[in-house]
């Protein structure tokens, strides 16, 4: 990463130091929280961390990603294919190298897409990824899933997503405040300009691409030892990907607390409806999807931005 | 009829379905940017109207898709005025609409699906009606197949001429180049989103209609619908009617010839290669101008 | 104005969830069963189908008989369930909330093979027994889990009915397809090793993966060979297409079988009995199985509108028996009931039934055939309902 210009790293310290201490803190949730609100909080964690690290690009370029599970997926997959040899903290390590490998090759070849065009090029390359990843399996293996039978506990599991969420979390806050965050800006509000101001763009675009992606790969190796048997459609599920954007963006994928509000508010709000209402929640929770986009246009962010210049 | 050319033929109508899904979706998204990503819900709903109208009262489905049809629509322009309206005024720019409207469009698809899952449950349905092989040419094909193809090629041709040569199409087109240059010269955009809009629901309410006499159903069935559309119109180039009825035979084909010189368990990774495959070489669709 | 309006939108949710909040449970004395299953999403299907509808059935018949005899004392069942959005993470989550949180007496399984592998360590963890009636393969009764049980026939069983049924009536070729999943390559190696052993010869076989739209070159190829027995290890979607497009074609071996959906209800109603007649597949009763299996028939169809399926739903209603047959025998102490589901052989509606490990050894593999409308249980003959049609009589 370039070094970061001293105006823009006003304020770094401090944001490093508040993500330390709310690391602090949730880590002794476990001592907390009931087993089943420990998952909870996992969820949101690992919400938080694929929202922020999808806003981590998408955010400033306005490019729409949709292939968030392709890197979840994969990640799954090489805990899947690697428990049996490796430890569980280097198969998350792995995954989200492995998630950060691929996001470079295919951005490499598709970042020149725009608007709609690259939305539906990322959700047709996790399709892509999802039914070879089954076809091989298929013909190589003669399986359609992979068994984990020897899962970590649930403590070592939410510390470990609770990790990468706060690395998601500072690499977040580094990228905006350094020259790279700066060049993806520039992306966003005109490529060619950018261009003609000496940004390689496309190897900005790339890095950061690969960079986002590290998270969710991560995220999904640590995640995957939670459901002992691994099959492609739910690993890749595309959901996991819509959800992903959909909690970014009623977020303010532009803020940095945006995503992480959303995803907390979101992941309570849904379990919250499903747990009163079995049956009709997700009709309430589509009418407050709607309500939220056509009054809350900018986002949940907005709401808290606003009342901060009120006080100031 | 030789094996090549009913080979080709099975694909071509698969194709004919891969293109019915998308017309509707194609006039939402490729005329307003509205990225109606609630479009197979929108199809689930037609089809159960038209199985449960036809399996309690036995009517004629083909009779019923002009209803079904007209229900749509105006279905449509309520949707419109309550929820896409305010996007399309308040948006300052065309990727605010594209991706506000797909934030409401994920909201109208758990709306949609779990209302029609909470009326009529989530059990598979569907009834026969057509299913009868018709021969061509010493092949065999099942009637109700050759009817979404028949209507594919109807609609794609109907709005291809509709948007080329009648006043309204020009007055469409024109509000796909510049909304407020339309406006400048007359064109009721205020009228005419909506009435667009309510077209798109209304094609994938008879596109529905048709797949119900073809498939089975159930109120998760959209997804995968909404996904083949968003395929067929980008590999056909957004808002080409006749783009995105040669792209969903191009598909059609690709799987039918490619099933047969490799096997069908490569179909998936067959249908998403050609469409990376396509966009990265032609990043705007095929028949992009 | 326009930010307040989504905050007054939660308000009214929370107010109206505070005012629509189900009652408490009335009494302490109530046996609470807890479970997760799909009412949204694509697992709904089959959970709405197959599971669900006779989870509420039962609690509702043993209420309206004053409640489970626990130790001389009757106490009603109180169901407490949620919709698991046919979503693993929330599988996950939701039964150990049931397990540590709500605490429930006992646990009913979620819908398909995934969710019950997911919770599998959950159960042997807190230890609730759970009598798994979707979910079907080598792989699970392979993890040896003390709690789990498979009501199920597994696949390489039931293909060797179908293997003998097809010795009995000198079939010798078969071309066959299977969808990639497991399910559909459990049952098909199992399938080339029965077929091997009984000298069948498989002339042809394909695979083809969910969400395929035209099987109808596939079926051309087979047709051409001439195979005596069409065999389909598919899903409902494979079931349904392969139905019409061989029909289509005119494609009609001396035996059709079909896999999952062939005992559905709704596929005799969208392929029409006419066109289905002779079509084999997977099934494990029928009405005329007994009168047992009678009265659970018309009471679903009572309840609920509609037929249970003639596969998996008896499975399921077998298991409901098992845990309350458990229940009154040894009390609510689950480690009891574990034992007690494992030593014994049941009475259930589709026979007596014993486990060896996770494995239900005693309901054989059975091949039903649909005859004017009902699915009726062909072999293996001391089970038969009705003689098999031979050959399939040409499609209608």
């Amino acid at each position: 990463m370039s070094l970061p210009s001293p105006s823009r790293m006003r304020g770094v310290p401090f944001a490093l130091v508040l993500t330390a201490g709310g690391g602090l803190v949730l880590a002794t949730l476990p001592w907390l929280l009931s087993d089943f609100l420990l998952a909870l909080a996992l969820s949101c964690l690992m919400f938080a961390a694929l929202a922020v690290s999808w806003s981590m690009f998408c955010g400033p370029t306005n490019y729409l990603s949709l292939a968030t599970s392709a890197f979840f997926g994969l990640g799954a997959y090489v805990t899947a294919w690697g428990l049996e040899s490796m430890p569980y903290g280097l198969t998350v390590l792995v995954g989200g190298l492995v998630g950060a490998a691929f996001a470079a090759l295919i951005g490499l070849a598709v970042l020149h897409l725009r608007g709609a065009y690259f939305a539906v090029i990322t959700f047709g390359l996790t399709e892509l990824t999802l039914h070879s990843v089954t076809y091989l399996e298929k013909t190589y293996a003669n399986t359609a899933g992979r068994i984990i039978s020897e899962a970590p506990e649930n403590t070592v599991i939410y510390w470990t997503v609770l990790a990468v969420t706060l690395l998601a979390i500072a690499t977040a806050i580094l990228v905006r405040a350094s020259r790279l965050g700066f060049a993806l800006s520039g992306i966003g509000g005109d490529e060619e300009r950018a261009q003609t101001l000496g940004v390689n763009t496309r190897r900005v675009k790339v890095i950061a691409f690969s960079l986002s992606a590290f998270f969710p790969g991560a995220l999904g190796a640590a995640m995957a030892v939670r459901w002992t048997y691994i099959e492609p459609l739910s690993v890749f599920n595309p959901f996991i990907g819509f959800q992903t954007v959909l909690i970014a963006m009623v977020g303010g994928a532009q803020t940095l607390l945006g995503p992480i509000v959303s995803s907390v508010f979101f992941s309570l709000l849904t379990e919250f409806l499903r747990l009163r209402f079995p049956y009709a929640f997700l009709i309430v929770l589509g009418l407050l999807l709607v309500v939220l986009v056509l009054y809350l246009p900018g986002g949940l962010a907005s709401l808290f931005v606003r009342r901060g210049r009120q006080h100031a | 009829m030789g094996f090549w050319l009913e080979l080709a033929a099975s694909g071509l109508i698969t194709g004919g379905i891969y293109a019915v899904v998308a017309i509707g979706l194609n006039l939402q998204y490729g005329l307003m940017r509205i990225m109606n990503i609630s479009h197979g819900e929108f199809l689930m709903l037609g089809a159960y109207l038209t199985w449960l109208a036809h399996t309690t009262l036995k009517i004629n489905p083909i009779l019923l898709l002009p209803v079904v049809a007209i229900a749509m629509f105006l279905l449509g322009v309520v949707v419109y005025r309550l929820c896409f309206r305010r996007i399309a005024r308040a948006a300052p720019t065309v990727e605010v609409i594209e991706a506000r409207s797909l934030l409401v469009g994920f909201g109208l698809m758990f709306l949609v699906q779990n209302t029609v899952n909470l009326i009529w449950g989530a059990d598979l349905r569907g009834y026969s009606f057509m299913a009868e092989p018709v021969d061509i040419g010493g092949a065999r094909f099942m009637a109700n197949r050759l009817l979404v193809f028949g209507f594919a090629v109807a609609a794609s041709l109907g709005l291809l001429a509709l948007l080329r040569w009648t006043m309204i199409g020009k007055a469409v087109r024109a509000m796909m180049q510049s909304p407020t240059g339309a406006q400048l010269v007359g064109v009721d955009t205020g009228t005419l989103h909506p009435v667009v809009f309510g077209a798109g629901l209304a094609l994938a309410g008879v596109a529905g209609g048709l797949l119900s006499m073809v498939y089975e159903i159930s109120p998760s069935m959209g997804e995968p619908y909404t996904v083949t559309a968003l395929i067929v119109i980008t590999l056909g180039g957004l808002g080409s009617a006749i783009g995105s009825l040669l792209g969903g035979f191009l598909l059609g084909l690709v799987e039918a010839f490619g099933m047969h010189f490799t096997n069908p368990s490569l179909k998936m990774v067959l249908s998403y290669g050609v469409l990376v495959a396509v966009l990265v070489a032609r990043p705007k669709g095929l028949f992009a101008r | 104005m326009n930010r307040s309006t989504p905050i007054r939108g939660i308000a009214v949710a929370l107010t109206a969830a505070a005012v629509l909040a189900p009652a408490m449970p009335a009494s302490a004395q109530d046996i609470r069963i807890g479970y997760a299953i799909a009412r949204s999403g694509p697992w709904a299907v089959g959970a709405q189908v197959t599971q669900e509808p006779n989870y509420v059935m039962w609690a509702e018949q043993v209420n309206a008989a004053g409640g489970l005899n626990v130790g001389g004392k009757k106490r009603k069942v109180e169901l407490v369930a949620y919709d698991d959005r046919s979503n693993m993470e929330t599988v996950v989550r939701t039964y150990e909330k049931l397990m540590t949180s709500d605490k429930v007496d006992l646990i009913l399984p979620p819908w398909g093979t995934g969710a019950n592998f997911a919770i599998m360590p959950l159960a042997a963890k807190h230890g609730y027994p759970m009598l798994s009636c979707t979910a079907a393969g080598r792989k699970l009764i392979g993890m040896k889990n003390p709690y789990f049980f498979a009501l199920l026939q597994q696949p390489d069983v039931i293909m060797d009915a179908l293997a003998e049924y097809m010795v009995a009536r000198k079939v010798k070729t078969a071309a066959v397809i299977h969808v990639d999943e497991l399910f559909g390559l459990e049952m098909y190696t199992g399938l080339e090793a029965s077929m091997k052993r009984k000298g069948i010869q498989i002339v042809e076989k394909k695979s083809y993966p969910l969400g395929i739209k035209d099987l109808s070159p596939v079926l051309k190829g087979m047709q051409a060979k001439k195979p005596d027995a069409f065999i389909g290890l598919t899903y409902p979607p494979g079931t349904f297409l392969s139905t019409g497009q061989s029909k289509a074609i005119g494609f009609s071996p001396k035996i059709f079988y079909l896999a999952v959906a062939t005992a559905f209800p709704v596929y005799r109603d969208k392929m029409t009995p006419a066109t289905v007649e002779g079509v084999m597949g997977i099934g494990s009763w029928n009405p005329k199985t007994g009168a047992e299996a009678k009265a659970y028939f018309d009471a679903h169809v009572k309840r609920w509108k509609k037929e249970p399926d003639r596969w998996a739903s008896a499975h399921c209603w077998a298991g409901l028996q098992i845990l309350q047959a458990a229940v009154e025998k040894v009390g609510l102490d689950r480690k009891k009931i574990r034992d007690y589901i494992a030593g014994t052989e049941h009475a259930t509606i589709i026979g007596k039934m014993r486990f060896k490990g996770s494995e239900n050894v005693s309901t054989p593999g059975v091949v039903s055939q649909w005859q004017n409308g009902e699915f009726e249980v062909v072999w293996p003959p001391q089970r038969a309902t009705s003689a098999a049609l031979f050959p399939k009589p040409d499609w209608k």
